[in-house]
């Protein structure tokens, strides 16, 4: 069986010295979606801007469905739908109209391109504003008529970099909706990026979390949350914050395998039931009263915390990356003189 | 079927163009503003003059297609700022990525160019015909110096898609198109014969495209005499096909 995409030991090297990924590899099954987490810079562009055959790779081999990205590129071309991280769309015409380019550029055949652009902009809730220019459009609206670009090729795998950014929780929801059963009915694999932990956990069948350029875990979210080996107790204590002291007698007591303070107090353990009475002996032996007591397993959040030391911080990137797009589109304005 | 895909994809982009042009065209009529001061107060005063021997031709009717010329020449230019934004935003590495070969890219983006040069040249012209500019009476010339004009632009706006791969920035951009077709208009025959040049100016113009442009159009718009036409078209066919192959060559580099 050929893998959707097949990566081994890829290394990409701007300009001689920025080292963007260094030594990634990794599979993705046809039909599945597979996420790409990882934090500002790791590299995640970078990769799939080589699978989408736009730049060629320092070392190492890529594939997308057996075919070489650099050796077989033009092959590659007619099998993907690419949604870059930046905005894609000709803002100056309207969104049927960039729909009709596109289906031209890919030689959509003129019977049934009128109802494959139909569809899409039904798919995606464009109808009623197709005829508008982009330009008018909002910044959601724009995110889902380049999804809908990528859809509209009936693309054996779709390569999303950030394909929900800027739109709000519910029309994320909305959108992977749609993908997800675009993919049922097509067959497709998507291949997508983002900086949202819940879209991952909720969307994804593999996930890959990568750091500095390289891969520092992958496989199912349960798989992930597992590996982290154990169970969170997390204890409501009065007296938060605890004495440094106390903590660090905690982290010896080889009662705990990981100790998080915040508002209350979790901890990682290996098996919670067992663990629960002996770590409240421990509290009360100590003086401290103990409230209610919660068990939970791991997040995505703490896995993506102990793999890569920091958490994501989606908030502020997204406002960010929206202020860039607009920044783009105000740009198409002004610069023709 | 390559070469079919490929004149599909030229199509294409010439739609995408129209279809721009069709939704705004306030860059048009800006445009135009400067050459018709160029045709209708420089053309009238220098005319009046009688300083410029231009062989019993009105020198208003002289210039104008010189500055017709340069006009579209300067909206081909400029097209690449177009580029540049589209390069910006993340189009061009869309593009990049669908199964249209780079050439059709490049080609099609400058023939694109060459139609909306067209229209820059043609919205001119009433304004000449107002203020007296007599044109050859022959439909057949008017047409051909309009292909000749379609033509010569996408040359120059595979110029302007080279150039934007290799500035990044805007300003740059505007500063380099500047430099590049102010020389190329007044070291031309678009204002004044080339005998009155210098020497050294007049050997330039020997390889200077506009030059060919200017005299074909020149001859099929306003003298009628084309014994130079051939030639013409032979120097401008050269320029389109290097200036294409070196833009599709450079293009690549243009996302990376
Ligand atoms: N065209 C380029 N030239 C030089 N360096 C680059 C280029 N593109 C990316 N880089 C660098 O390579 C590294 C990886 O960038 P990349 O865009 O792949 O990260 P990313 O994971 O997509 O980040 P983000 O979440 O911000 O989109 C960064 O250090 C970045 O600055
Ligand atoms: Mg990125």
């Amino acid at each position: 069986m050929d893998f959707a995409v097949h990566v081994v030991d890829l290394v990409k090297v701007y300009d001689g010295r920025v080292r963007a990924l260094d030594g990634v590899s990794l599979d993705v099954r046809p039909g599945e979606t597979f996420a790409l987490l990882g934090p500002n810079g790791a590299g995640k562009t970078t990769l799939i801007r080589i699978l989408t055959t736009q730049l060629k790779p320092t070392a190492g081999e890529a594939y997308v469905f057996g075919l070489d990205v650099v050796r077989e590129a033009s092959k590659v071309r007619r099998l993907i739908g690419y949604v870059p991280q930046e905005m894609s769309v000709w803002t100056d015409i309207s969104g049927y109209e960039n729909l009709l380019i596109y289906a031209k550029i890919f030689g959509v055949p003129r019977l049934g391109r009128e109802k494959a652009i139909e569809e899409v902009l039904e798919v995606m809730d464009l109808t009623r504003v197709k005829d508008e220019l982009v330009k008018n459009y909002s910044g959601g609206m724009i995110r889902k008529l380049e999804i809908a670009c990528a859809m509209l090729v009936r693309p054996k795998i779709m390569f999303l970099d950030e394909p929900t950014i800027g739109l709000d929780p519910a029309a994320r929801k909305i959108v992977w909706e749609r993908l997800t059963a675009f993919k049922e009915e097509y067959g497709a694999t998507i291949f997508f990026t983002t900086h949202y932990m819940d879209e991952a956990d909720l969307y994804a069948d593999e996930i890959a979390i990568i750091n500095k350029g390289k891969v520092v875990a992958c496989g199912k979210s349960e798989e992930l949350k597992h590996s982290l080996g154990g169970e969170i107790i997390t204890l409501e204590v009065k007296e938060m914050p605890l004495k440094p002291d106390l903590v660090q007698e905690l982290r010896r007591s080889g009662l705990v395998k990981e100790v998080f303070e915040g508002e209350n107090l979790s901890v990682l353990v290996s098996d919670a039931e067992p663990a629960l009475p002996n770590l409240m002996g421990f509290l009360k032996s100590r003086g401290v009263s103990v409230g209610r007591a919660s068990i939970t397993k791991p997040t995505l959040d703490d896995v993506f915390l102990k793999y890569v030391g920091t958490r994501l911080e989606e908030r502020g990137r997204a406002s960010e990356v929206t202020r860039v797009r607009d920044m783009i589109r105000r740009g198409e304005r002004d610069g023709h003189l | 079927m390559a070469i079919f895909e490929k004149v599909s994809g030229i199509l294409t982009m010439i739609e995408l163009e129209l279809r721009r042009l069709r939704h705004d065209r306030t860059e048009l009529y800006t445009r135009a503003v400067q050459p018709i001061l160029w045709i209708v107060i420089y053309g009238q005063v220098m005319s009046s003059v009688r300083a410029i021997p231009t062989s019993g031709v009105p020198y208003t009717d002289f210039i104008t297609p010189g500055i017709m010329v340069q006009t579209a020449a300067f909206a081909s230019i400029f097209y690449g700022l177009t580029i540049v934004w589209e390069r910006e935003s993340g189009i061009l590495k869309k593009l990049l990525t669908t199964p249209a070969s780079r050439y059709s890219v490049v080609i099609g983006r400058s023939m694109a160019s060459g139609v909306r040069a067209v229209f820059q040249a043609l919205i001119v012209l009433p304004v000449a015909v107002v203020i007296g500019v007599r044109l050859v009476p022959n439909p057949a010339y008017f047409v051909l110096a309009f292909i000749v004009i379609f033509l010569a632009s996408g040359g120059f706006a595979a110029i302007s898609i080279l150039v934007a791969s290799f500035m990044k920035t805007r300003e740059r951009f505007m500063g380099i198109g500047q430099a590049i077709i102010m020389p190329l208009f007044f070291a031309s025959n678009a204002l004044y014969p080339i005998q009155m040049m210098p020497p050294i100016l007049r050997e330039f113009s020997a390889v200077n495209p506009l030059s060919y442009v200017v005299d074909a159009t020149r001859g099929l718009l306003i003298t009628g005499d084309v014994s130079n036409l051939l030639l013409d078209l032979v120097a401008i066919a050269i320029f389109d096909v290097v200036m294409f192959v070196i833009a599709s060559i450079s293009f690549k580099r243009i996302i990376e």
